[in-house]
């Protein structure tokens, strides 16, 4: 028996799926404006080999983006919360080009890069990245005087409270950014894709529309929500195994 | 059992300012007093009279504009590495069970190499034993999030205690208990203090819990913070609950309270 909390949503996806085969059958919708689910089901069984070829490729383009972004965001993010100045001088920079709706870069990408996957991987980047240092960046600056007090009468140096206080405290925030990190590096990877790109689901969705495969459409757009909800539900597990206290609360 | 040899702590016309946009504003002027060792004393007095920065001057995490700060004789210079505090909020660190929070001053002293940093079983052993002393025996695997406030308080003062730090500054640390939790707590320190020989500074609004706990209470008048009134506390230790309603302690609450609504009015 599956737990509560997954078969719920299940019930309702499923609801939904007849709710969506019904209506379309019922009102006559043509098939290239919106297909059955069971049309689309089909067709993602027939097209299952480069379904799962260009899948793959998103995935890869994804995570790799995606691990760069947590490595030099941690980065970023350390060297923002360590430092009053670089606090100061760098926050209002960060959250400044945070604001830059990254899918506009994606031109510039190509142009220096060409088609390929060297702009999804960055883009994916560019809309992980921000994110993950901002949140780190937030849990270290928001250290509680008091705890700060209590530590430095022991004698304390700022990299042990760094240490010993710091860094757990802001473990919950970073663990909380991944997820928004995962789906933000898959909504880059497939902008990038269906631009300026040769493979990926994105390419994939791009050619089906441009062939008025509707269903093959349809059937990338499940792919991705599968791919990401995975992702989510990955880095969920991973955040409440390592900072259950932040929750129970 | 408190006073003679050299004073635990001893201020000597101290000052501090606050620079408030360019005009720097006077926080504390003049003060000048010395705690005996083994002696607590409490301040009292009106909000923003500059009570909790008296408390950081006597712990170096601030440094003086205007006079000096010895603690043991010497100069305060920097953070001292002996003093115990805690706070109206416990400030425990959630993620560590309570005795995970017992042992962290022991990881900062050990990594200084600092020789009262012994070893790890010494300090559980030390942190059960404390614990036992607050009511609290057996709670070592506990979260804090599963502690009640009261709970948590005594495990910050355990936090504060358990280096057996010289100097123990309590900065309004009973505030958000409930009225007789926080009683329990007066008598709690008064046990701590006879086992354990410590230097106490207390901040309270609390003129009761001045009673109770101190052997001195400073008044004090803002802008700029300064003391007073010095009141010695005519009971003897250790004290009870109860004794802080013997006309004695009574009188003593009544005359604070007037001062301290005399000064709040800006009349000292």
């Amino acid at each position: 028996m599956l737990p509560r909390r997954v078969l719920l949503p299940l019930l309702a996806f499923a609801l939904l799926l007849a709710v969506w085969e019904a209506a379309v059958v019922a009102f006559g919708v043509q098939q290239i404006v919106l297909p059955r689910p069971s049309a689309i089901a089909e067709t993602m069984v027939g097209t299952a080999g480069p379904i799962a070829f260009h899948a793959r490729h998103t995935l890869v383009t994804t995570l790799i983006g995606f691990g760069a972004a947590v490595g030099l965001g941690v980065l970023l993010g350390f060297a923002i919360g360590a430092s009053a100045v670089a606090h100061d001088a760098l926050y209002p920079l960060l959250v400044g080009f945070n604001s830059v709706p990254k899918a506009a870069m994606v031109p510039l990408l190509v142009m220096w890069f060409g088609i390929g996957t060297v702009p999804a991987v960055l883009t994916a980047f560019l809309l992980a990245f921000f994110p993950v240092a901002v949140n780190v960046a937030l849990g270290l600056a928001t250290l509680e005087a008091e705890l700060r007090d209590v530590l430095r009468v022991l004698g304390a140096s700022r990299w042990q409270i760094f240490r010993k206080v710091g860094v757990p405290r802001t473990l919950p925030l970073f663990f909380a950014s991944l997820k928004v990190a995962a789906a933000s590096a898959f909504v880059g990877s497939v902008i990038a894709e269906t631009v300026a790109a040769n493979a990926g689901i994105g390419y994939l969705m791009a050619v089906a529309a441009s062939d008025f495969n509707t269903r093959l459409a349809f059937g990338g757009l499940f792919v991705l929500a599968a791919m990401g909800v995975l992702l989510y539900g990955i880095f969920a597990a991973v955040e409440r195994r390592m900072t259950a206290w932040a929750y129970a609360e | 059992m408190a006073g003679g040899g050299d004073p635990a702590v001893e201020l000597a016309g101290v000052g501090f300012d606050y620079a408030a946009g360019g005009e720097p504003i006077r926080a504390l002027d003049g003060i000048s007093l010395a705690v005996p060792r083994g002696a607590t004393v409490a301040f009292v007095g009106p909000s923003g009279c500059g009570k909790s920065t008296l408390l950081k001057l006597a712990a170096g995490l601030i440094m003086p504009v205007r006079g000096d700060v010895r603690v043991n004789g010497a100069a305060v210079t920097r953070p001292l590495s002996n003093v115990g505090m805690a706070f109206q909020n416990p400030v425990l660190l959630p993620w560590r069970s309570v005795l995970g929070n017992l042992l962290l001053p022991l990881e900062i002293l050990r990594e200084h190499g600092d020789p009262r940093a012994g070893d790890r079983a010494q300090w559980e052993g030390r942190a059960r034993t404390l614990l036992a002393t607050v009511g609290l025996a057996g709670a070592e695997r506990r979260q804090p999030r599963e502690l009640s406030g009261g709970m948590r308080q005594r495990v910050s003062l355990c936090r504060a205690l358990i280096h057996e730090p010289q100097l123990l500054l309590l900065d309004e640390p009973f505030a958000a208990l409930d009225a007789f939790t926080r009683e329990e707590m007066w008598e709690l320190h008064q046990q701590l203090r006879q086992q354990r020989e410590f230097t106490g500074v207390l901040v309270t609004h609390d003129l009761r819990e001045a009673v109770c706990l101190a052997q001195t209470i400073y008044v004090m008048a803002a802008n700029p913070g300064r003391v007073v009134h010095a009141h010695p506390v005519p009971l003897p230790f250790p004290r009870t609950v109860a004794q802080t309603y013997e006309p004695a302690a009574v009188e003593l609450i009544a005359t604070m309270r007037e001062q301290i609504r005399r000064v709040a009015r800006g009349a000292a």
